[in-house]
């Protein structure tokens, strides 16, 4: 997988290497950004309120 | 090395699948684990900045508002002063009602450390659990005779109530609405409980040591710490108000 990635950049090694940086910095934000914080409400720690255990407020 | 590595598929031997396919399994592994460490940093360290980003704007936007209210709240609060000193009084200052995920006040607690302070918002909606702590909308207002109940994270955005188990009897709770400070005293708890115990919340508290109506607070969290099996309550009694102007009371430097 990665080096089929890397086979496919254009360019010197240097320029591949910039690239390569660049895409993991770009996934590390869709991560952080997107898909992360829909992830995250799926782990327990949002549970804080007492509730008629509906889930309307968990 | 791996570049060099693309021999014409009919001349593909065994170990050349094998290797392939060793390949492929450490490359998915590898990711799994990047994935999974990048998670846990986020949810250990990016949510406690985002929230505190959040609740840093949250208490922004509500100095601004009182600040631009100020001159018409001081009069009106200043013959409320007199009285302060009885809170169980009926001419004792109460908050209004607020819109729902709107931050209406902040919450000091001495015990948490002398820099404690988060804004307290209108509904519990995990969304704005994610900015500070929620009021239960559906209880009593800030400083009203009933239950003025408060949720807030454990552990996670900022870890707000991490140490909540470390509250006794006797410890602050200094809320801080539009003109007035609201100093409640703990009175019982922390109370290990099931999530689905509503009655902590009541007007007249269920499980705490309060009998008759009257001017309470309630705070509620997660336990075990990184669980959700659990909550923790704490309840608390009204016992001084004193108008903006006056200054903070005790621990609440701010």
């Amino acid at each position: 997988m990665y080096g089929w990635i890397w086979r496919h950049l254009p360019g010197n090694a240097w320029v591949r290497a910039l690239i390569s940086l660049v895409l993991v910095l770009a996934v590390v934000f869709v991560l952080f950004q997107y898909v992360f914080p829909w992830a995250e409400p799926l782990l327990p720690f949002n549970d804080v309120t007492v509730d008629e255990g509906s889930g309307a407020t968990p | 090395m791996r570049s060099r590595w693309a021999p014409p598929r009919d001349r593909a031997r065994p170990d050349a699948v094998l290797r392939l396919a060793v390949r492929t399994v450490s490359e998915v592994c590898l990711t799994a684990g990047t994935l999974i460490v990048l998670f846990v940093a986020y949810v250990l360290l990016w949510t406690g900045v985002k929230a505190d980003r959040a609740a840093e704007g949250e208490m922004a936007r509500l100095r601004d508002s009182w600040a631009a209210t100020a001159p018409q709240a001081a009069p009106a609060a200043a013959p409320e002063a007199a009285t302060a000193p009885q809170p169980a009084a009926s001419a004792a200052p109460e908050e209004p009602r607020h819109p729902a995920g709107r931050a209406f006040a902040e919450m000091y607690v001495p015990r948490f450390g002398p820099d404690w302070v988060r804004p307290v918002l209108e509904g519990t909606d995990p969304e704005l659990l994610k900015k500070g702590l929620g009021h239960y909308a559906a209880t009593a207002r800030l400083g009203a005779v009933g239950n003025f109940s408060v949720a807030g994270h454990r552990r996670t955005y900022g870890d707000p109530f991490k140490d909540f188990p470390k509250l006794r009897r006797g410890d602050e709770v200094i809320l801080k609405g539009a003109g007035t400070w609201y100093t409640y005293t703990i009175r019982g708890g922390p109370l290990r409980t099931l999530p689905t115990d509503v009655g902590v919340v009541d007007p007249v508290p269920r499980k705490s040591p309060f009998t008759a109506p009257g001017r309470y607070l309630t705070l509620t969290t997660c336990d075990p710490e990184w669980g959700h099996s659990h909550r923790l309550v704490v309840w608390a009694e009204l016992t001084g108000t004193r108008s903006a102007g006056q200054g903070g009371p005790e621990g609440s430097s701010r």
